[in-house]
């Protein structure tokens, strides 16, 4: 940024005439479209573009210091050479700038993707096999609920960086105000919304789930559906949608909108925002990601805050979800192997350098379980302490993995909570219509399995 | 016989001038609109036609490409969530359109005079215009968010109940145009102020001593002489809702389409199977009767204003 | 000026009533307008911890935010990419289309109407429709990830052409006729009769072509990847982060965004409406 020469090479007459040389040239390059990407001749010395979402300049220095640092240890060690890239993130979930680069042919050689996007990928035929780079002590020590939803096969095809389990936060204050205390937290459904009755007030809700259709509302919806034994989909293929335990989890949500506990608007960046709807004292309770850690850390040091398990529905068990983000090297890349032999180095080697790695990234770059066992006992007392232990002991081990679906089931769900929790539907009739679409669309589906 | 030779060669040379006068102006009417044509060629027309291409196509976003016929088409007629985005759409663009033209309209003739009050007041009703309307929507959420919010709190004192402005699907698409209008009404009044001072002021002159009434001189004066640039705003501005940027950006970022899908226009759920779902094809064959249904729309009214010239025909 | 106006309803007192009702109607709507922005430029001075509270006035005031904007991120740099993008495709855009929207008005070719209405159809796709060809497009003429990538596409776009034909259709006929007798060429007439006549209306459009670059967003994050070129839309995208975001980073720097804008506007509407008192045309 300091090179001032390099600054504006592209403004010079010569640029511009060449620009205009080149639309010319356009026109006539169009007939290969859509093949016209091979048309473009690159070295094989420039260095592969690792696309992610941790910015310079973005509001926690240590997640980019830990990005440069894990690309330039790579540099110094491996001829190919490696190039971080920065797309905001508001723009790289469900945004133009990923879909347009892949559909042509533009895509990055490494990039980062969530559970909720690896089917479109591995089912588009760019996620390259990562199971060459990884030997079997390391592949053991990913436990299975991490690493299978990467998995195809019997292959791996993303490497996890971090597991980040759901869980219930609540204001202390709130609490206080309204004669509570940490006995008072609620184990159940029921109590959940009676508890959020009382911290209800003219200018506050009670509790708070996720309001805006996307990825993120699904994932934090899954686990309502589970804990009452639910699956939208069972063993043998067919939709598993219209079942007790979707409708009962539709009209919890619905309830805690209707009964006027929870908002039908969210504050800020969105329901994973613990700062604008928490901390601001919008809301008392906020069902919200183990991420809220070091975000009221860094942003709201003075708030005081407590945690708890996702409370049950009767005869339901115990479960939450895991979400978190993985390494996946593009297939179609100028050097996939090379690519691949990173995102395996980088996270996946028993190398003592890959273990601290990825224990440095979950203590502090952010506040997330590690998804690899070693890790866990690397980062030691990081992990058993505080709020994190408290996840670590008690919220994580119901984890249960961020399901993989491709969008089709990702936009037939949505439309079924949007529609019960905001649109007041019936929750049976919607779960029946939105199963029967489940069953019209997974009978010609033919991906990868949907897990 | 000479001369009979001569007034037919005179005849001839004065032809061929007048032709090649005639030539001249065809010559010079191509290469004035030469550089914008071909630029719009290249970056829109190609993109469109390849578009409409592409709608013949299933595309998987990752390169794979292969040829359905209609079945894009077919599945846009079955899908109910085309339709749902549709009825948005016009709904949105019947709320949009009039109350921007009555907006931008109204604007303009409260600051037309020109003095340094008014100055700065244009200033301010073009204010929303000039911030990243990503910013401001970000804002209006913040205004509008239930219990809290400066306008929930003024509805709630004002006895007209704390409902949801954005969370409920009642009202959700009557704050987004809200919001719409705010953001654009600057922009049109800007364009009507244009238009206005292009009405020569001795028509009002005339009309006073007549004695006619400022009600009376706006209506048959200002309007009438307005239809040019009404014909622009409507055009614009239905284009706008439709298909502009901005409707989209104000939506993206305040609902997301959502609450229950009931700020879902066309293009955003064009956009959410684009860039969400990597389903090119169908979004191309959203967008391409998108596209044509407004060209009917717009063909409509050019064919019943000449072009959009009214009575300026040369 | 008005004051010469004839007045046969009212009498001076009247006026004087109306025109200060007048103006404390237009200031309450003016002021309702610009309500929204108030928030945005009080949240840009309240502390990160205050940025999602009710209250209008900040109660501890800071510079923080706008420092933070300018110094811990390259903001300047984004301001300045901003700008050449923006004036640049402004000055080429108002230069082309005037040239455009004179031929489709008032010279007379075959396939006028087709052509005007071809134009006119491009107006109607959005930029998200067709970014993926355009995309490919622009990266088969090699201008990814460069300033001409950012500004040639930006500059062709029918709205201002259509804008100014309509324009053009409303002038007088007789404009042009004392300068075709004095045996002006078309380019002529152009430069020295119908340019000088469009000053009103290109400078609006400036200020519109100005705002839609500076303001834009889609179109540069898809081409650049470099952050050396990124315009200042993309610097404000950036202060979110992936489960939070710096509001008040965001509205700093949108305050200090905006103020090139107000300026802009300032300048171009004396010049609008000086232009106006002096064309004679009215």
């Amino acid at each position: 940024m300091t090179d001032k020469e390099k600054a504006f090479p592209k403004l010079t007459r010569r640029g511009l005439l060449k620009g205009g040389a080149a639309v010319a040239g356009g026109v006539v390059g169009l007939g290969g479209f859509p093949h016209i990407n091979r048309l473009a001749v690159r070295a094989q010395e420039t260095p592969l573009k690792f696309w992610q979402f941790y910015a310079p300049g973005g509001p926690v220095a240590s997640q980019v210091a830990w990005f440069e640092k894990t690309v330039a240890d790579w540099n110094d060690s491996h001829p190919q050479k490696i190039e971080l890239e920065f797309i905001p993130n508001s723009e790289y979930i469900s945004g133009p700038k990923l879909a347009t680069a892949f559909a042509s042919g533009e895509g990055p050689d490494i990039f980062i993707i969530s559970p909720g996007d690896f089917l479109r990928y591995y089912n588009g035929g760019v996620l390259k096999d990562l199971t060459p780079f990884i030997d079997e002590a390391a592949k053991a020590d990913f436990p299975e609920s991490v690493i299978a939803n990467r998995m195809v096969d019997g292959k791996i095809f993303g490497i996890p960086m971090e597991v980040e389990p759901m869980a219930m936060y609540y204001s202390v204050k709130a609490f206080e105000e309204a004669g509570l205390n940490e006995n008072d937290v609620p184990k159940t459904w029921d109590e959940l919304l009676e508890v959020a009755k009382k911290l209800t007030t003219p200018e506050r809700f009670g509790v708070m789930f996720e309001t805006q259709p996307g990825y993120y509302q699904n994932f934090t919806w899954y686990p309502f559906l589970w804990q009452g034994g639910g699956e939208f989909q069972t063993p043998e293929g067919k939709s598993g949608f219209d079942s007790p335990a979707t409708v009962q989890a539709l009209k919890f949500w619905q309830d805690a909108i209707n009964s006027g506990v929870a908002p039908r608007q969210i504050m800020g960046a969105g329901g994973h925002d613990t700062i604008a709807n928490l901390a601001s004292g919008y809301v008392a309770m906020q069902n919200v990601g183990i991420w809220g850690i070091s975000q009221l850390q860094s942003n709201a040091k003075d708030f005081q805050y407590g945690v708890f398990r996702l409370p049950t529905p009767p005869n339901g068990k115990y479960v939450t979800v895991g979400g978190g983000w993985a390494f996946v090297a593009n297939a179609k890349g100028r050097n996939s192997d090379a690519a691949g032999e990173f995102c395996a180095w980088a996270l996946a080697s028993m190398d003592q350098g890959s273990v601290d790695r990825v224990a440095t990234w979950c203590t502090k770059g952010k506040s997330d379980m590690p998804p690899r066992n070693s890790a866990l006992k690397a980062g030691g007392r990081a992990f058993s302490t505080g709020m994190i232990g408290k996840f670590a002991e008690e919220i994580h081990p119901g984890t249960r993995a961020e399901p993989r679906v491709p969008p089709e089931v990702y936009k037939i769900i949505s439309d079924a909570i949007q529609q019960t929790q905001l649109g007041g539907a019936d929750p049976q009739a919607t779960a029946t219509a939105a199963s029967q679409q489940l069953d019209a669309f997974l009978s010609s589906y033919q991906g990868a399995p949907i897990l | 016989m000479t001369t009979i030779a001569e007034t037919t060669a005179r005849r001839r040379h004065a032809g061929r001038a007048r032709l090649s006068a005639k030539h001249r102006e065809w010559i010079a009417g191509y290469l004035f609109v030469l550089p914008d044509a071909l630029g719009l060629l290249v970056f829109l027309g190609v993109p469109m036609a390849l578009s409409l291409v592409l709608s013949v196509f299933e595309v998987n976003g990752f390169g794979g490409y292969s040829f359905v016929g209609g079945r894009n088409y077919l599945r846009m007629w079955n899908d109910p969530l085309f339709w749902k985005g549709a009825r948005v759409t016009a709904l949105y663009a019947i709320m949009l359109v009039p109350l921007l033209y009555v907006c931008g309209l109204g604007l303009a003739l409260l600051v037309q005079r020109t003095d340094r009050f008014n100055a700065v007041m244009r200033s301010m009703f073009f204010a929303p215009h000039m911030v990243s309307l990503v910013v401001v929507a970000l804002v209006w959420q913040f205004m509008v968010v239930d219990k809290i919010g400066v306008i929930s709190r003024l509805t709630a004192a004002l006895d007209m109940g704390g409902f949801s402005f954005l969370g409920d699907p009642n009202f959700a698409l009557i704050t987004i145009v809200l919001v719409s209008v705010w953001f654009l009404m600057g922009f049109y009044m800007l364009i009507f102020l244009g238009g206005l001072q292009d009405i020569p002021r001795q028509y009002y002159e005339a009309a006073m001593i007549d004695g006619a009434g400022p009600i009376a001189r706006f209506w048959f004066i200002t309007l009438p002489l307005l239809k040019p640039t009404s014909f622009f705003v409507v055009m614009v501005s239905m284009v706008a809702a439709v298909a502009g940027a901005q409707a989209f950006d104000i939506i993206y970022v305040m609902t997301k389409g959502g609450p229950a899908n009931a700020t879902s226009v066309l293009i955003v759920y064009i956009y959410q199977q684009a860039f969400g779902f990597g389903a090119f094809g169908y979004a191309a064959a959203m967008a391409s009767i998108l596209v044509v249904a407004l060209m009917l729309v717009t063909g409509v009214f050019f064919a019943l204003t000449r072009g959009g010239r009214f009575n300026h025909e040369q | 000026m008005s004051s010469k106006r004839p007045q046969p309803y009212f009498s001076r007192s009247q006026v004087t009533l109306v025109r200060g009702l007048w103006m404390v109607v237009t200031a309450i709507l003016a002021f309702m307008t610009l309500f929204p922005l108030l928030w945005m430029v009080s949240i840009a001075f309240k502390p990160a911890a205050e940025s999602f509270s009710s209250n209008l006035i900040p109660q501890a005031p800071t510079l923080d935010n706008f420092i933070y904007v300018l110094t811990g991120v390259p903001f300047i740099r984004y301001m300045v990419n901003s700008f050449l993008v923006s004036a640049t495709v402004t000055i080429v855009a108002l230069f082309f289309h005037t040239m455009a929207g004179y031929a489709l008005a008032r010279l007379r070719f075959p396939g006028r109407e087709i052509l005007f209405l071809s134009i006119f159809s491009t107006f109607l796709v959005s930029l998200p429709v067709i970014i993926v060809p355009l995309f490919v497009i622009v990266k088969a003429m090699g201008m990814l990830n460069s300033y001409v990538g950012l500004i040639i596409p930006a500059i062709f776009n029918a709205f201002g052409i259509f804008l100014l034909r309509q324009y053009y259709l409303s002038l007088p006929k007789e404009i042009e006729e004392a300068a075709r007798i004095d045996g002006a060429g078309y380019w002529r007439i152009y430069w020295s009769v119908i340019l000088p006549l469009s000053r009103p209306i290109m400078s609006a459009l400036a200020i519109l072509f100005f705002l839609a670059n500076w303001n834009s967003f889609l179109w540069p994050l898809t081409i650049t990847s470099d952050p050396n070129l990124w315009v200042v839309q993309l610097g404000i995208a950036n202060f979110k982060s992936q489960y939070s975001a710096s509001w008040n980073y965001m509205m700093a720097a949108s305050t200090i965004v905006a103020i090139p804008t107000l300026i802009l506007f300032v300048i171009f509407q004396r010049q609008i409406m000086d232009s106006l008192k002096t064309s004679g045309l009215k």
